[in-house]
């Protein structure tokens, strides 16, 4: 060691430049174990929503069990009649499955063309810039919240559409679909130019080259390639009309019927989401209904749960497919 | 010509997916619009005198003498209406003059148990003189109540050639006496059969000018404080005025057909009788009585509100809206920006990133309600009360349900931004001797803070907005302004269902209604607007790069 000033060797300590470059074996060990506990303690903190979706499948299932004796269980899906309050109760959700189902086709009929047609307008058709301007616009679509929805849905669309299609109520299928179709279309453009995006510009090049017009190469190339994440896009959105609570429950009249005849939407339907938000407030924690409608959730929650699975198929086949492409 | 008809459906293509784009433009503009401009009326609107007088009265906010000045002014020109209505009532509605002989009543037995205590008259003469005065009264009563003239004035003589009159003059019950005389007047000029005419559409006029003008002067201040004060908005006043000049009738055209609705003029229902002069007297002299000024009611977004949301504002629902969603995010944002960095600069695919993943996803895709199934059953029965922190519904289990439903938002969105970090970043972080923790921690969090941000504040908006998750696990219609976590709360987004749905006196104050969701959006705009801006710099710092 050469001899130095005090000053200058506090300073090389201080940086720890006289530190030895090679770590000893229990300075190795012991960084080995604090980067294997700090590691699984991020892992602990990440697996929290692995917790999460299993507590809420215990939750959920756990409630809902003592609702399946042996009646009981074929009565929830084949009766129509849902008289929880009945002496004896009677629980059929047949017609919140349908109402549940007739709302949803319903805003699919109108949000998907509008969805599908405005993401390959965004996608194929308008420049960068103002697409650019677009977009914030469709986000600020879904992020309005679901109640501002269904007030918008009962306190404007409801009276209108009693004056101007003189119907008799203006809460009804119909008006519950469309504001549906509002909420769902924003999910579905989004995915659905993300899937056409995807489709590489050669795809498209090719079929200019062949002498496709536009709407030609987007109709017959574009959207075939895409289709995968395209139908990922309409589960998505029907996930989102599915699951939707406060719409459906302030805008559908909620009235446990079957619509008749069956192609009536201006009927009041009621939907398997309002009947657990409108009734859990009034029901004795561990009575049947109580469990009965944690049953009705538990339908939801596998229905949800079935769709989202398919949607990830569909996207991660989508994925593969345009990977394929690009070679 | 094949090409020509290619090249219209092609343009007609082009057409209807810009018109499909148009049309979730006009859905934005229609739905919004309403919202916000029916939802101003709550913030910006014509004041009255009687909002400024409830809000000295209620809130103590206001200059107590310009209000006092005020309102002498109003009750000036308000007098002439109270004139009118007193002069014409006399004899048509006598419940006002029957109560005042019960109270005389009152107060004379009350003097003469006070002259009993004092010893200056015996039990035996007290009772005696109350029997008297009782009789005087019922007769006044029997008068009061009469159908015809003759009867009322044969009664009224009764009282008035009483002999006890002399012996009653100088107490209180003498009053008795002049309230006879005055009737007497009354009866000599009146019509009798016209109170059966006029009795009900009197009553309906008295109410409504009672609900715009508020309780008279002198009256006793009613308990419910929606009461205590007339028309507060302009809009209002001449809602009510309306209401006072037209009278509306529902009529049937025969069996089977809809009703129909009929208005008739006040004005001719009183024709020819003293009373039709008040009509053009207050449509003239609104303005002058009710005093209306422009005002901009900031206040709204922090003032309390009585059940049924007469007047005030959406203090105690904003409080609750922000204890909520600061709570969530609280639990969310470290859980999940957490997650995302163990995803990114952990793992490299395998089957536990698979696991990850897909609960991520199932998560993101489980509906709201059942979200609020889950919050139901899990932390306001099961957990909370075993760590004894609530029995029922509280702040903390709303939070709680809420962070689990945006947590997968975050974590995807903070994934997106650690991913973002350039390669070069971490490798020159790496290069001068940084380990990885550090060069998570100085290096690429602060590089990925921005999107991090964004994505937090949009699950803000989300939390705030939701209101499936909290129905059976935070919030409450009505309640206190609440700080208390453990207990629940008022929240804007339920708040904006029960006055739409479950609030039938609601429908009486639209602009209470528009306004509570107007401050749920303005919330979520303010929120959404700010993830906007900062993703918009991040994109032109990266363009710059």
């Amino acid at each position: 060691m050469t001899p130095t000033t005090a000053a200058a060797k506090r300073r090389a300590t201080a940086a720890g430049f006289d530190r030895p470059l090679l770590l000893s074996a229990r300075q190795d060990l012991g960084g080995w174990v604090l980067r294997g506990v700090g590691r699984s303690l991020l892992l602990g903190i990440a697996l929290t929503s692995v917790l999460a979706v299993a507590m809420i499948f215990v939750f959920i299932v756990k409630e809902a069990l003592p609702f399946f004796t042996g009646e009981r269980t074929g009565e929830l899906l084949t009766s129509t009649s849902w008289y929880p309050k009945a002496e004896p109760p009677v629980f059929g959700a047949l017609a919140m499955v349908l109402g549940s189902v007739y709302v949803t086709a319903g805003a699919l009929v109108l949000a998907v063309p509008v969805g599908l047609l405005a993401a390959v307008f965004l996608s194929d058709i308008v420049p960068f810039r103002l697409r650019q301007m677009i977009k914030p616009a469709i986000e600020l679509l879904a992020a309005i919240p679901s109640v501002a929805y269904g007030f918008f849905a009962v306190l404007v669309l409801a009276p209108w559409m009693q004056e101007h299609l003189s119907l008799p109520t203006g809460t009804n299928a119909l008006n519950a679909s469309v504001i549906l179709a509002v909420m769902a279309v924003p999910t579905i453009v989004s995915i659905a130019e993300d899937a056409l995006t995807a489709v590489g510009r050669e795809v498209r090049e090719g079929a200019y080259a062949l002498g496709a017009t536009r709407a030609e190469a987007i109709v017959t190339v574009v959207v075939p390639a895409a289709r995968n994440g395209i139908f990922a896009a309409v589960v998505l959105g029907m996930m989102r009309a599915v699951g939707e609570t406060m719409v459906v429950w302030m805008a559908s009249g909620n009235a446990s019927q079957v619509p008749s005849p069956w192609w009536d939407l201006s009927q009041s339907v009621r939907t398997m989401t309002a009947t657990i938000a409108g009734e859990m407030g009034e029901t004795v924690k561990g009575s049947v209904h109580y469990h009965g409608l944690f049953a009705i959730g538990l339908l939801l929650l596998a229905i949800t749960f079935g769709l989202n699975i398919v949607s990830e198929l569909l996207l991660v086949r989508g994925r593969r497919a345009a990977k394929g492409g690009a070679k | 010509m094949r090409t020509l008809v290619r090249r219209i459906l092609d343009k007609l293509f082009t057409a209807s997916s810009g018109l499909a784009v148009l049309l979730m433009a006009a859905a934005l503009v229609l739905i919004l619009g309403p919202i916000i401009w029916r939802g101003s009326d709550a913030v910006f609107f014509d004041a009255t005198v009687e909002f400024r007088r409830m809000q000295l009265g209620e809130l103590h906010r206001g200059d107590a003498e310009a209000v006092a000045d005020e309102l002498d002014r109003a009750h000036a020109a308000r007098q002439k209406v109270y004139d009118l209505l007193d002069r014409f009532s006399e004899g048509i509605d006598t419940s006002g003059p029957a109560q005042r002989a019960k109270e005389v009543l009152r107060q004379y037995e009350a003097q003469l148990a006070n002259r009993v205590e004092a010893g200056a008259i015996g039990e035996s003469d007290s009772r005696r003189m109350r029997r008297r005065a009782k009789k005087l009264r019922n007769a006044l009563l029997d008068a009061y109540e009469a159908d015809e003239a003759d009867a009322a004035l044969a009664r009224l003589a009764d009282v008035l050639e009483s002999p006890e009159r002399e012996a009653l003059a100088h107490t209180a019950a003498g009053e008795f006496f002049r309230m006879a005389a005055r009737y007497k007047e009354v009866a000599a000029r009146l019509d009798m059969s016209l109170r059966e005419k006029y009795a009900d559409p009197l009553a309906s006029v008295r109410e409504t000018i009672g609900l715009l003008l508020g309780p008279r002067p002198g009256q006793p201040v009613p308990d419910l404080s929606q009461f205590r004060y007339g028309a507060t908005r302009w809009d209002q006043a001449t809602a009510l005025l309306d209401e006072l000049l037209w009278a509306e009738q529902w009529v049937s055209d025969g069996a089977g057909r809809p009703m129909r609705k009929v208005r008739t003029r006040r004005e001719e229902v009183f024709a020819g009788t003293e009373l039709a002069g008040l009509f053009p007297l207050i449509e003239r002299d609104l303005e002058e009585m009710m005093l209306p000024q422009s005002t901009v009611y900031w206040q709204y977004f922090i003032d309390d509100s009585p059940p049924g949301h007469f007047f005030g504002g959406v203090g105690p629902e904003a409080v609750g809206t922000l204890l909520l969603t600061a709570l969530s995010m609280l639990l969310a944002v470290p859980t999940g920006v957490t997650t995302a960095a163990y995803l990114v600069e952990c793992t490299r695919g395998g089957p536990l990133v698979r696991v990850l993943r897909t609960c991520i996803n199932t998560l993101a895709g489980v509906p709201s309600i059942v979200f609020g199934l889950f919050g139901l059953a899990c932390f306001v029965l099961w957990m909370l009360p075993g760590l004894g922190l609530s029995n029922g519904s509280s702040i903390l289990a709303g939070a709680m349900t809420l962070g689990v439903l945006v947590l997968p938002i975050v974590i995807r969105a903070s994934e997106e931004a650690i991913r973002a970090v350039p390669a070069s970043y971490r490798e020159a972080s790496l290069a001068l001797g940084a380990g990885a923790l550090r060069t998570f921690v100085t290096v690429t969090f602060p590089a990925a803070l921005p999107g991090i941000l964004t994505g937090v504040i949009l699950s803000m908006s989300r939390a705030a907005g939701e209101t499936a998750p909290i129905l059976f696990t935070a919030a409450v219609a009505v309640g206190k302004l609440n700080w208390n976590i453990t207990q629940p709360t008022r929240t804007l987004s339920y708040g904006s269902y029960d006055l739409a749905v479950g609030d039938r006196l609601a429908a009486k104050v639209p602009h209470n209604q528009f306004g509570m969701i107007l401050a749920l959006i303005l919330l979520v705009l303010l929120l959404n607007t700010a993830a906007i801006v900062i993703r918009w710099r991040i994109g032109k710092r990266l363009r710059g790069a």
